[in-house]
């Protein structure tokens, strides 16, 4: 009777989100206390009490809009069941991903492009919004917001003490993982119990070796995964030797404590996991570098995406209403304590404090020099993460690459056909 | 006269029972079966897809694999919890002291959230058993991270499958083993003869319910493997509430889930069928 505990998870995802919504005193629109409504959901828990405080301060300053930001636990899915009733909020706070990608290709978000506030955005952001649609739409459709940079954090005292330099190739990468290793220290740590931490060193080594828009080329029928992430593959693979023993017995928790306590002098993840691996040791001082992952000298870009941006939500009644809070939520000091609380990258050109420990990338962020994370790119149903997982304790690259194309073409039958028709009806 | 009333009073039982049933499991089934023909994602619109997706499920070695994983747990399971609470029920039902505190503490896992035995067992797997054995972690072996699963799923319905044969073991008479002692029934023998077959409805119901719900496993797997390592432990409830309901294959998943629901109810009802025929009645 599987049938029957899905619904009642639906069930259960339902009542809380019609709770939510009714605690919310409905949607959009002018309610019955003659002010303007707009709701705002947003996936980011782990920020919920800046905007909490944000919330506050606007409406404390606003009398004739009124808003309410949540940030529900698993938002994502509490939005999809949301979506399934036809119950919008106003405005949703989501990553640039595959998600993103399935919303716009469903027509439920916005055009934005008359938003005057996109003009402070960096134009690096805009374009990783604009691959992100499966085929290129008329619009833009979010307004990037905050952005993560994944590469590879460190233990800068450590490297202080030792008098090691900061890698700039791949070869010099590995040359150093050698010297820790020489020093008696591990010189990673991954955690891969936890299938999707295998993607932050994915993502990082990817987007050096494989074009930028390998995705998109597959689906236009153009190209390989097998041609094209080959190297990637050897490389990860390459890593596994340098850090923990069996590292699909521990999860991102444990790797994150091990890297907290000094266990290795590196690990393999994005600027996400500080605030946890600070929660165990509040007095470390991490860095963090662009994990090099080819042999050119000036090659190296950083894996930057979307962490989180605002979408309007096509069904909102009252553009206008959400156009100020989005404007509000991007004033400079808001977006100042954002990113001093989350340790994140900011997504427009003003000048901002930015985080110590983004210190070894502050160069990229400035000069634009990022790509994004081809993972939100991946549907979430073919679980890439498994399958790399699955491959690093085989080892078997060529099983590996010929999954990874065949199951492609699987999970995206319909995007694929989509695309196709789009390309045959542009010919 | 009365007996209208008796019927009214009936119905007024009934109906919103059955309401409350039809809209909470008969609409919801109903509404899956029609999203299993569809490409439904979750939200958005779909498009009507025809059997495509029940064909797929035929070629899917991802849905494949989780059937059989789910299968074999669910042998072992049931076999391991079978025989361990019908061990512990003779222990517990024969002369020993404390008694009742023994079955209290034998019961306690019963009570536990299975989320919560499943963590602590995750923190026994990584941590404890390969420092005191000096092994890797059986979570992180993709053979054998299905027994550390069965282990753990064992543990917890050993307690009431212990409760149900207690109380089986209650219902055989005295004068029934009196009688077979005359004869000279005693050890193996008298349980072989005398007990098993007196049990056996209550066996029938354990058997039922154990298979039953060790084929919807998904509790432990979310705390324990999350599927892992290398996609070995993926159950079909795993599988369709994660690709479903946080991937995009609410269409695929949901004929998954009506082939699944077809196939549960067919092995319950064999399993009824056969082992009910097997009872004895005094």
């Amino acid at each position: 009777m599987r049938n029957d505990t899905i619904t009642r998870r639906g069930f259960l995802g339902l009542t809380a989100a019609a709770g939510a919504s009714s605690l919310l005193s409905g949607c959009g629109g002018t309610a019955s206390d003659g002010k303007r409504h707009v709701e705002v959901v947003t996936y980011k828990q782990e920020a919920v009490k800046i905007f909490e405080r944000l919330q506050d301060e606007f409406n404390a300053t606003h009398d004739d809009i009124v808003v309410s930001i949540t940030c529900p636990n698993n938002a994502t899915t509490v939005m999809r069941t949301r979506f399934i009733r036809e119950d919008y909020p106003d405005i949703i706070g989501i990553g640039g991903d595959i998600s993103f990608s399935n919303f716009i290709d469903a027509g439920i978000l916005a055009d934005v492009s008359d938003f005057e506030g996109l003009g402070h955005v960096k134009p690096a952001y805009l374009d990783i919004l604009e691959t992100l649609e499966f085929v290129p739409t008329e619009g833009t459709f979010g307004v990037p917001y905050m952005a993560n940079a994944a590469g590879v954090l460190y233990n800068r005292q450590m490297f202080r003490g030792h008098g090691w330099d900061i890698p700039t190739t791949w070869q010099e990468f590995i040359d150093l993982c050698e010297t820790i290793r020489a020093a008696g220290i591990l010189p990673l740590y991954f955690g891969f119990k936890d299938t999707w931490t295998t993607l932050a060193p994915w993502n990082a080594l990817a987007i050096e070796l494989a074009p930028s828009d390998i995705c998109q080329q597959v689906n236009a029928g153009r190209t390989t995964f097998t041609e094209h992430y080959r190297e990637t593959a050897e490389k990860i693979q390459a890593l596994l030797a340098y850090g923990e023993d069996g590292p699909f017995a521990y999860g991102y928790n444990d790797a994150c404590t091990a890297f907290a306590r000094g266990e290795s002098a590196m690990y393999t993840i994005g600027s996400y996991a500080v605030p946890q691996i600070l929660s165990v040791n509040p007095e470390m001082d991490i860095d963090s570098f662009v994990m090099p992952g080819n042999d050119s000298s000036d090659g190296q870009v950083l894996n930057s995406g979307v962490d989180l941006q605002f979408c309007v939500m096509e069904a909102c009644p009252d553009k206008e209403a959400a156009y100020e809070v989005l404007s509000f939520l991007l004033e400079h000091d808001n977006m100042q304590t954002y990113v001093d609380d989350q340790n994140a990258v900011p997504c427009t050109t003003d000048d901002f404090d930015l985080p110590d420990m983004l210190d070894g990338m502050r160069d990229y962020i400035e000069e634009g020099r990022m790509a994004d994370f081809q993972d939100h790119h991946y549907p979430s149903e073919m679980d890439v993460a498994g399958q790399i997982q699955t491959f690093l304790i085989e080892g078997d690259v060529d099983a590996f690459l010929a999954k990874f194309d065949a199951d492609w073409t699987r999970y995206n039958r319909d995007i694929i056909q989509k695309v196709q028709d789009y390309y045959a009806t542009q010919a | 006269m009365g007996s209208t009333s008796k019927k009214r009073t009936f119905l007024i039982m009934l109906i919103p029972i059955l309401v409350l049933f039809f809209c909470f499991n008969t609409l919801p089934l109903i509404r899956g079966l029609i999203y299993s023909f569809t490409n439904f994602r979750g939200f958005g619109g779909y498009d009507w897809v025809g059997l495509r997706n029940y064909v797929d499920l035929l070629g899917d070695a991802r849905v494949g694999n989780s059937y059989l994983f789910t299968f074999k747990l669910a042998l072992a399971a049931t076999l391991l919890v079978n025989v361990a609470s019908l061990v512990m029920a003779l222990a517990l039902d024969s002369k020993i002291k404390f008694k009742s505190a023994l079955r209290g503490l034998y019961f306690i896992p019963n009570i536990l959230g299975a989320l919560v035995v499943g963590y602590i067992f995750n923190y026994f797997f990584t941590y404890i058993v390969p420092f005191l054995t000096n092994t890797t972690s059986i979570l992180a072996d993709a053979r054998h991270a299905w027994i550390a699963i069965v282990i753990v799923c064992a543990w917890q319905s050993i307690a009431m499958n212990t409760i149900i044969y207690i109380s089986g073991l209650q219902t055989v008479p005295e004068d029934v083993y009196e009688a077979g002692s005359l004869d000279g029934a005693t050890g193996w023998n008298k349980f072989r003869y005398i007990t098993f077959p007196l049990i056996m409805p209550f066996f029938t119901i354990n058997m039922v319910l154990c298979m039953k719900n060790f084929m919807m496993v998904f509790d432990q797997i979310m705390a324990l493997t999350q599927g892992g390592p290398a996609q070995s432990t993926e159950s079909i409830s795993f599988l369709i509430y994660n690709n479903g309901m946080a991937g995009g294959q609410f269409g695929f998943q949901s004929a998954n889930a009506v082939v699944f629901f077809i196939l549960i109810v067919t092995i319950s009802v064999l399993q009824m069928r056969f082992l009910s025929s097997r009872e004895e009645q005094l």
